[in-house]
């Protein structure tokens, strides 16, 4: 079974891109898929992969079709990176830890 | 279009109060690592040298760390690609050494961790924290008690 998870969603550059076009301000989807060179049906196979990754919503407003994003999900890509930084911040006390030791050995 | 919001490095700095040569030491000398570092079976300071290293979980999952020099400057910067055995992606640390009063500030930086989101939440929030957690809480914790 395919996974749908925030990772999946944005580890295409289509889809990042998608991304950073609706995250300020909701976009008719035509709109959206003629910003990109590729066709029409890959965009909308990106756009729903989007949706059921949870990072975009489809709304019917009238005869149009609006694109929105939901980025709250995004979260969890942030603590994704922050794990990095929590790591590479406690080599640094270990460092420091080290080199105090040996200082005072 | 922009994406470089998930393309910026990690970043952290800190200033120490030892020489340059001193921290150079701990970072490139093998008996040193190993006591604050990792536990690697060799390692010379040389573009292109490979090294690699397993830390994992207490309940016994290991991740193969792989790594390859990718510049030297003595007692200035020494910078290495990381990987992943099995795991897509690839990043590249470095850490910058910078005279700084009578101390050293240490910057490391760690670029491309991006690229391991399409590992998923289960390496990233699951084993992997907490393979770090106790690398770094229990095996550290246990070495300078004891030595």
């Amino acid at each position: 079974m395919m996974r749908r998870d925030v990772f999946q969603a944005i580890a295409d550059p289509t889809r990042r891109a998608i991304i950073n076009l609706v995250a300020l301000k909701r976009q008719n989807l035509n709109a959206v898929a003629e910003q990109f060179d590729i066709s029409r049906p890959a965009i909308s196979r990106h756009i729903k992969i989007l949706q059921e990754c949870g990072l975009l919503v489809i709304k019917q407003q009238g005869r149009e079709r609006y694109c929105e994003a939901r980025l709250q999900n995004l979260r969890e890509v942030a603590l994704f990176t922050e794990q990095f930084r929590a790591f590479w911040t406690d080599k640094l006390d270990a460092l420091e830890t080290y080199l105090d030791q040996d200082e005072h050995s | 279009m922009d994406t470089s919001a998930q393309n910026q490095p990690i970043v952290v700095e800190r200033l120490f109060r030892a020489s340059p040569e001193r921290i150079w030491q701990a970072l490139t000398d093998l008996d040193q690592m190993k006591k604050w570092y990792f536990k690697l079976d060799a390692f010379k300071p040389e573009p292109g040298f490979e090294f690699q290293f397993r830390s994992g979980t207490s309940d016994g999952t290991q991740f193969l760390h792989l790594c390859k020099i990718t510049k030297v400057v003595p007692c200035k910067m020494l910078a290495y690609t990381w990987q992943y055995q099995g795991v897509p992606g690839l990043s590249e640390v470095s850490f910058e050494l910078f005279a700084e009063g009578t101390g050293t500030r240490v910057v490391i930086s760690h670029s491309g961790t991006d690229s391991f989101v399409s590992a998923g939440p289960d390496f990233a929030l699951a084993s992997f924290t907490k393979g770090w957690t106790y690398i770094l809480n229990i095996s550290l914790a246990t070495y300078l008690s004891e030595s």
